[in-house]
């Protein structure tokens, strides 16, 4: 294949370029993979297939990321051969092990993208993200977003200004608190849910004795949340949302 | 040279301290918070052990935790004869303090993936109100029950993978308020400080350490640099209760070394800022370093002081910045009183002058590699000195090391790394590299006695009133020295280097020390580009505590 052949011919310059900006940074592998927070690289003689599956999947449970979708195939096959390198010369490669061909990526319209901005707005106080979660972003405490999508604009727009959610509860505490509640799971002894009485939903675990009373929600409305949002920013919005869901 | 201010230098607790009388920088029987108390002293009332009879110092119960990676950073807090530490992973154990058995252990849920830079470690829980708090390697905050160690509250800070940030820093809690800072001054954010409600786990406020539009500061950041520009809150911050004022060091500006981009002083990163512990809003702010290109964070403890300055009584706070430089500034206001350095190699300025000001920058250049001292590693690393009233002096470590620094034009992404630039640590090139612990007076600086070490010391020092320094080193020792002379009284082989904080406390009127020891962090990483054989030193995590020998029974 002409591209297995280019990708072959990844300078080792590249490879360097590319360890030096997203491998050697700050604590992690050090200059030339002499070690940092993460182990050392150098002098170390991995196997190819090794390196590909490390550095594409990252480690779980560790501070290993994969750069499986950060990084180009291309760029991740120089940098594993940049790291051979530094054993003294390629290792044993696994030509099998040459990433297949990747579709041609897809052109995100701008509405699109500044849609997606103001859904991860961190200048906000409480962006979409703080309780949604989406493009694996996010915290997933409400409703899955990507359905909603599917519905007409109207009614999305519609949907995002829910006043009384069915999925909401109000529980008294024996302590005299009020909560407006998402109730994530129940057992003998416990309720663990979502107390979303504050800017940042807090997860919760009160005894079953805590609780005095629970009855449908008299008043909570997703309004608020929307507050600094304007019209052209919605529209986008709602481009976004519909866009995660075509 | 007792300071006649403080009459905590006659407190002798010998086990039997009672609460109210003791000053906030003074521990007794207990070890309530992360510094010691409110002031971040690292200093114990407690006289049981002493320079006289420390060299009699035996183990008295180790605890093992199994979990070696990212080193053994805790500080242990105890209350009411209860030990409560935290290690990598945030696994938090509460220990009975005089015998080490285990009442109750909290594993936290840990993400698949951490996926950024700032690893699995974490430096100390904070404990009040009946629960036990905790930030996380993926940005939480939990909340656990004191009794039990069951999970009461656990609230999402901003999702990790948007941040690129966690936390690693111990809580402060004031009041009914727990504070929290964040890392992720070496990634593409814009950092804070917040605070929740104890009870609920409600978010209380949040200070933002880099102004939005329209708030004063905002100006010192060029184009949309501020929304990426680090300020991170990674350390954890002291309270004087008579100001209600919480003080929180801010680390660097990013990316780190690369500062075209946000031309500006870039307010308010490498800054001690003083916020109503209430609203979080800022009372004042002292910039140490501005537009930092170096990552000298001003993010390490900030040491609450009432000393005369040329006769008058002053109210201060003393910070060591990772550029290797103390500052002593009045902490009712956030004026400048003094500076003076703690490491012997430093030419990233030739000094600070009589009003606070930097002299002569070196500064990394693009593309082209630049040496500077300290390195990255930092003139001193985020390990807590020690501040003694029985001697007026401070102590604190400094290390010996340079680097190659090279800055490099980098395009912010959101939570992603973002240095702008490489570094390579070297050593001094007339100097050996290493590292020393010192004492200091902490108004001009005066070094009273230095002690030398082969390695950077990266433990905290732990200061008593019975005139003992205790600290450890990455070879395992951990030892005690004369507060007044710097003489080597006593030491212990634990097996794996020093990266956390000792501290003293005492249980049923017997005083013990107890020292995390477990080898690990980015800096014992990075150790290696110096010290070869450093990259092979030994894991550990296990808590060793010691006591003087119980007298035999009468038979």
């Amino acid at each position: 294949m002409i591209l297995v052949a280019l990708l072959m011919a990844q300078s080792a310059v590249t490879g360097e370029r590319l360890f030096a900006q997203n491998c050697s940074v700050g604590y992690c592998h050090g200059v030339g993979g002499a070690a940092g927070r993460g182990p050392r690289l150098r002098g170390r003689g991995f196997e190819e297939s090794y390196l590909l599956g490390v550095v594409r999947n990252g480690i779980p449970h560790s501070a290993m990321p994969a750069w499986k979708g950060r990084l180009s195939d291309a760029d991740i096959l120089a940098v594993v051969r940049y790291v051979e390198s530094l054993s003294g010369g390629a290792g044993e490669q696994t030509h099998a092990t040459v990433p297949e061909v990747r579709a041609a990526p897809v052109k995100i319209p701008p509405d699109v993208e500044r849609g997606r901005e103001v859904f991860f707005d961190a200048t906000r106080d409480t962006p979409c993200s703080t309780c949604h979660e989406l493009d694996a972003r996010g915290t997933a405490v409400g409703p899955d977003l990507s359905k909603l999508g599917k519905m007409t604009p109207r009614d999305i727009a519609a949907a995002l200004r829910l006043e009384q959610p069915s999925h909401l509860v109000a529980i008294r505490t024996t302590g005299g608190e009020s909560i407006p509640a998402l109730v994530v799971s129940e057992d003998e002894s416990f309720v663990k849910l979502y107390d979303l009485g504050a800017a940042l939903p807090v997860l919760r675990t009160l005894a079953l004795s805590q609780i005095q009373s629970r009855e449908a929600i008299p008043s909570w409305s997703h309004s608020p949340y929307l507050k600094g949002i304007d019209p052209a920013q919605m529209a986008d919005l709602i481009a976004y949302l519909r866009w995660k869901a075509r | 040279m007792n300071h006649p201010l403080l009459s905590v230098a006659a407190l002798g607790c010998a086990g039997l301290c009672l609460a109210g009388t003791i000053p906030a920088g003074v521990t007794g029987d207990d070890w309530p918070s992360y510094g010691g108390g409110d002031s971040a002293w690292r200093y114990s009332g407690l006289t049981q052990i002493n320079r006289d009879n420390v060299h009699r110092l035996t183990a008295a119960w180790t605890f093992q935790t199994g979990v070696t990676e990212g080193g053994f950073q805790t500080t242990p807090i105890v209350v009411d004869g209860v030990m409560y530490i935290s290690t990598s992973w945030n696994r938090v154990y509460a220990i009975d303090a005089a015998t080490g058995r285990e009442l109750w252990h909290y594993l936290y849920k840990n993400p698949r993936e951490i996926g950024i830079q700032y690893s699995p470690w974490n430096r100390g829980v904070a404990v009040g109100d009946g629960r036990v708090f905790m930030g996380t390697l993926d940005n939480h905050v939990v909340a656990l029950d004191q009794k039990t160690g069951r999970e009461v509250w656990n609230v999402t800070v901003e999702d990790m993978r948007q941040c690129g940030c966690n936390i690693t820093g111990a809580p402060l809690l004031v009041g009914n308020k727990v504070v929290v800072g964040v890392t992720g001054g070496d990634s593409a954010h814009r950092g804070y400080l917040t605070a929740f409600d104890t009870a609920t786990g409600h978010l209380v406020w949040r200070f933002r350490t880099i102004p939005g539009p329209g708030e004063p500061g905002h100006e010192t950041w060029k184009g949309d640099s501020w929304k990426f520009g680090g300020g991170p809150t990674w350390m954890t911050g002291s309270y004087d209760a008579q100001l209600n004022l919480i003080y929180w060091g801010v680390g660097n500006a990013a990316a780190d070394f690369y500062g075209a981009e946000r031309s500006g002083d870039n307010l308010y990163t490498d800054c001690i800022v003083a916020l109503d512990a209430d609203t979080g809003n800022l009372k004042w702010f002292y910039q140490e370093v501005p537009h930092d290109v170096w990552d000298f964070d001003a993010a390490f403890e900030c040491v609450l002081l009432d000393l005369p300055i040329q006769g008058q009584p002053r109210k201060l706070l003393l910070n060591v910045n990772k550029g290797g430089y103390a500052f002593l500034l009045d902490r009712v206001t956030g004026e400048f009183v003094a500076a003076w350095p703690v490491a012997r190699n430093v030419t990233w300025i030739r000094g600070v002058d009589a009003h606070g000001h930097l002299l002569g920058r070196l500064e990394p250049k693009e593309n082209r590699p630049t040496m500077i001292c300290p390195s990255v590693g930092g003139g001193r690393s985020w390990n807590q000195g020690a501040y003694s009233p029985n001697t007026g002096w401070f102590y604190t470590t400094g290390i010996e090391w340079c680097g190659k620094l090279m800055a490099r034009k980098e395009a912010a992404s959101e939570g992603s790394a973002f240095y702008g630039g490489t570094f390579q640590l070297l050593p001094p090139p007339d100097g050996k590299a290493g590292g020393h612990l010192d004492a200091y007076d902490p108004v001009d600086g005066k070094r009273f006695w230095t002690y030398e070490s082969k390695y950077p010391l990266l433990a905290s020092v732990l200061a008593t009133a019975g005139d003992v320094v205790f600290t450890g080193d990455p070879t395992g020792e951990f030892f005690a020295l004369d507060a007044r002379t710097g003489k080597k009284l006593w030491s212990f082989q634990t097996g794996s280097g020093h990266r956390g904080s000792s501290i003293t406390y005492a249980v049923g009127g017997r005083q013990f020390v107890a020292t995390p020891s477990g080898w690990g962090s980015a800096l014992a990483g990075v150790l290696a580009q110096i010290w070869p054989e450093a990259e092979d030193f030994r894991g550990g995590c296990t808590l060793f505590v010691f006591a003087l020998p119980e007298e035999a029974p009468a038979q």
